[in-house]
């Protein structure tokens, strides 16, 4: 093999689908040692070229050199021959297997003239990788027990097992958290120092900043520019991914608060494990305002917006709607109350995977006498609604009839808010309405969740994303440990003090919080 | 596997058809090898080269020949033509007839089945909600009839209905009792059907085994006193004695499309629907998912328990224990079908051929029944197989490929179930 400065070179790359040009002509030249991001919104054709280099695809024009060398690859089996490997969102490991035998499964070294897998050997060689790149994994944990950061690394291991030079990563930040991402950001820099070279999806514009040397953009299956990271700005990169500019700040506080439409009274909540997961939370969301709640992913958030939707039984407390109690109402009940829930788990709970979107448009509503008469679905009803929905939010492809999990991540996204605002709700229960979305439908998200406000209807807004939850909230709580730390003006805490109360910390100025203090409506 | 979850319905056609063809290719090897190891005195079948198409010109004699005394060729000819029976000149012959009665009541259990597996439920206890809805249809009837027979047609028009109503009732209890267990108890429905199967056994033989409850006295056998004519379906353009009719034919008919038309267009069949392929999706929704269980199951038992009337009204004549498998050959009828109530009137219709096919066989040939068993279950294995998995590769599987998202292949955060 030559060596040359560039790894991988796409030449002219273009590659259609039915009825869209995913890539067209796109040339991208990755530097050897260096991280590469590769930028754009949902459906730009970030995973679709990526997914030719590795030969999952076949382009339908242009070529794909790695190491100097023109390559025609017609499987992954041939680009990890190449040295090229590729880390999906979606870990492919065996849940019941060690991090050792992951990772070497498939290519473990024999013993016996090939007749057993010799194990020991198989440990020493994981070691000894996971040592050269300062991975620190333990090879003898069953991958089921590791974290997901963990899981990531054994799929980065197992590419570099296979020998693999050039690492593509698929939006690997997506499934992680904070704390995570910096130990990603870490070893990416470590593997770099030692000659391999990274190719990262992301839509973030702030990692693509942080992480990588240089940026690609792609827009529309183009490539709209590379910039060398240092170089450039968040609104530069903002500008090359939407084509236009955007604003980041969303800037707009509530002007006419009236009633209490939910009131949360000392709410206890335990998790799936039994174990308290809420402990005496009180709070109230009053209409025509946001009500957000910031906290790091897994501090009774999740557990909190259940037992306010209806999804769990709390274990104390109570739950008024309206300005009646609906703690021992069912989900149903609360939804036809007018109750909008967006839920945090869009695979799961938010669309039925295997429905169209006909048929996902009226989840929620089935038993709704917009959407049903005497126990009979008004199909033609159903239709209207969902190309309305994927009219206004965008939902691409704009076809109702496809199957929701051909969707990708965003758009799915994108139709379960569509469907939750228009259900003409009194109270949204939103958390994290716009992760895996586009700045430019983030911004379309984060208007009409304003609008909803304006109108009079009360937001509970959950996010983990400091400046969405920051610039939309009227009032802020941040929750930690399954408590809320304390309820504050949005326009008058910094990002570090707010960075302190998630963290379970008092910064100077802020008390532990009196119960009642959630009624104090800041005019 | 990926590949057989994404296949369209042609590829499924052309998937099941080729696994029809290579069943019979691989049974026909079957037949012939067990033809080597029997032996008769003349060779049914001669596999000889050159064969005798030649050599009745070349004359001479082949110079490789080897007689088998089962001839596959005309075994699989009397199996499946067997079970339309001379068709062309006497379409209402009993060979037919056997086909059709066959398949009528494989309608109600295959749909039966289908119903409780679209609700993410797997109801094996269709034979013993078949067998209840018999009993009761069989023994209510008995003391209901006499009276009303000298109204002549009308009392069909009120009989027949009620026969319906009664196993549909003692099937939807039935069938009620695990989705309870289930709902409430947490208890698992394959362990509860199937023991509830035994249960349903059991109770028929106690109360029709003796006298004090409902065996007929003036019978050896266990069984109950025989229903009067007008308690029977109408036999219309077939022969009395086949035991078949077109009108529970086309009530079976009625009943698929009505069990597609719930689930596809209304609110319960969504929610039956949605818990079947997403349960958490269906909480969200604000699905009851007790309930939905408890009903699917109550509806899977009715139409199983449809079956059961249908058999002591349609077959039998009066109630007797010993049912035929029916409700286990729903599930295969079920699974064939993919679960579909519109797919299951051509699975019920194979099985009802292969049903009927087989007793012609075993009539008509010295091939032993037990090989014949052997025939039609890799028929039933082969073309049900392929869909099997592709239910199993669907709930289970991951494949979803890229290509399955033309326009956006761009994840966001977790595009695609999987990928």
């Amino acid at each position: 093999m030559t060596q040359t400065d560039t790894a991988v070179r796409l030449d002219a790359i273009t590659k259609r689908f039915p009825g869209v040009v995913a890539n067209d002509d796109v040339d991208l030249a990755v530097e050897r040692g260096s991280v590469h991001a590769l930028l754009g919104e949902n459906g730009a054709g970030k995973t679709t070229l990526m997914n030719v280099l590795y030969g999952l695809y076949q382009p339908d024009g242009g070529r794909v050199v790695v190491d100097g060398q023109p390559r025609e690859f017609d499987s992954p089996r041939d680009a990890i021959d190449a040295g090229v490997g590729m880390i999906h969102q979606h870990f492919m490991l065996v849940d019941t297997m060690t991090v050792a035998e992951n990772i070497a499964l498939g290519n473990e070294p024999r013993k016996w003239g090939g007749l057993a897998v010799d194990s020991e050997a198989t440990r020493r060689e994981v070691v000894e990788l996971s040592d050269r790149y300062g991975f620190g994994v333990d090879p003898d944990q069953t991958v089921a027990d590791a974290s997901v950061g963990v899981q990531q690394r054994v799929e980065i291991l197992k590419a570099l097992y296979r020998g693999a030079d050039v690492l593509i990563l698929d939006e690997p930040t997506a499934v992680l958290t904070p704390q995570e991402v910096e130990d990603l950001f870490d070893v990416l820099e470590e593997l770099t120092d030692q000659g391999k070279t990274v190719i990262f999806i992301t839509h973030k514009l702030g990692e693509a900043m942080h992480a990588a040397d240089d940026v690609t953009v792609l827009r529309d299956g183009k490539n709209v520019a590379t910039v060398d990271a240092a170089d450039t700005t968040r609104e530069e990169l903002a500008e090359l991914m939407v084509g236009r500019e955007v604003v980041l700040e969303v800037e707009s506080r509530a002007t006419d608060v009236g009633d209490v439409v939910l009131d949360v009274d000392s709410l206890s909540v335990l998790d799936d494990r039994e174990v308290p997961a809420v402990t005496d939370v009180s709070f109230a969301v009053r209409e025509g305002e946001v009500f957000g709640i910031a906290g790091v992913d897994g501090n009774g958030q999740a557990e909190l917006v259940e037992a306010i939707t209806g999804l769990r039984d709390p274990e104390t407390g109570d739950v008024a709607f309206d300005g009646r109690s609906v703690t021992d109402d069912s989900r149903r009940e609360r939804i036809e109350d007018g109750m909008a829930y967006i839920p945090e788990d869009r695979q799961e709970r938010g669309l039925v995977m295997d429905f169209d979107l006909v048929e996902n448009a009226i989840l929620g509503s089935q038993h709704s006498p917009s959407f049903s008469s005497r126990g009979t679905i008004d199909w033609q009803q159903s239709r209207e609604h969902a190309d309305a929905v994927v009219d206004e939010y965008d939902v691409r492809p704009g076809n109702p009839d496809a199957r929701a999990v051909s969707l990708s991540g965003g758009n799915q996204q994108k139709f379960i808010v569509g469907r939750e605002f228009e259900r003409d709700p009194r109270l949204v229960v939103a958390t994290h309405p716009t992760r895996g979305v586009d700045i430019g439908s983030q911004e379309f998200i984060h208007d009409r969740l304003l609008e909803l406000r304006d109108e009079g209807r009360g937001v509970l807004l959950v996010s983990s994303k400091l400046d969405e939850v920051q610039g939309l909230s009227d009032r802020l709580a941040v929750m930690h440990d399954g408590d809320l730390m304390a309820v504050v003006d949005p326009d008058d805490i910094t990002e570090e003090e707010l960075g302190l109360l998630m963290a379970g910390e008092y910064p100077e100025g802020y008390e532990p919080r009196d119960e009642r203090d959630a009624m104090e409506v800041p005019q | 596997m990926g590949r057989l979850v994404r296949a369209s319905g042609f590829e499924r056609f052309l998937i099941s058809a080729s696994a029809l063809l290579l069943s019979v290719l691989i049974g026909a090897v079957i037949v012939l090898g067990a033809g080597r190891m029997t032996s008769c005195e003349t060779a049914a079948y001669t596999l000889a080269f050159p064969g005798a198409f030649v050599t009745q010109f070349v004359g001479g004699d082949a110079l490789f020949a080897m007689g088998f005394c089962y001839d596959p060729i005309a075994l699989y000819d009397l199996l499946f033509l067997g079970a339309l029976g001379d068709i062309l000149n006497d379409p209402t012959n009993g060979q037919f007839a056997t086909t059709i009665a066959e398949t009528t009541i494989l309608l109600f259990t295959g749909v039966a089945v289908a119903v409780a597996f679209r609700a993410g439920i797997f109801n094996i206890g269709a034979q013993g909600q078949l067998v209840m809805g018999a009993l009761v249809t069989g023994v209510v009837l008995v003391y209901v009839a006499p009276p009303l027979a000298g109204l002549g047609v009308f009392a069909a028009v009120i009989l027949l209905p009620l026969g319906l109503l009664l196993g549909a009732f003692a099937g939807g209890v039935y069938g009620a009792v695990p989705g309870a267990l289930k709902a409430y108890a947490d208890a698992n429905e394959v362990i509860t059907t199937i023991m509830l199967n035994f249960v349903a056994t059991s109770i028929a033989l106690f109360f029709v085994s003796r006298e004090q409850f409902f065996k007929d006295p003036e019978s050896f056998a266990n069984q109950t006193v025989s229903l009067p004519d007008v308690a029977m379906f109408p036999e219309l353009v077939f022969r009395a004695r086949d035991d078949v009719s077109l009108l529970a034919l086309a009530f079976g008919i009625a009943v698929l499309v009505g069990v597609w038309y719930l689930l596809r267009h209304t609110s319960f069949g969504y929610d039956l629907r949605t818990s079947g392929l997403q349960p958490d999706a269906a909480e969200y929704g604000g699905v009851d998912a007790d309930r939905t269980i408890v009903s699917s199951m109550t509806l899977s038992g009715a139409l199983a328990g449809i079956g059961g009337a249908v058999y002591v009204m349609m077959v039998l004549g009066n109630f007797q224990p010993g049912v035929p498998s029916y409700g286990f050959d729903g599930i295969t009828v079920s699974i064939l079908a993919g679960n579909n109530p519109l797919g299951v009137g051509f699975a019920a219709l194979l099985f009802g051929i292969l049903k009927s096919g087989s007793i012609v066989v075993q009539v008509g040939s010295d091939v032993p029944p037990a090989l014949v068993g052997v025939l039609r279950g890799l028929i039933i294995l082969f073309v049900a197989m392929p869909e099997f998995f592709r239910m199993a590769g669907r709930k289970f599987g991951s494949f979803h490929q890229p290509g399955e998202q033309p326009v956006a292949t761009d994840g966001g955060t977790g595009g695609g179930v999987d990928e």
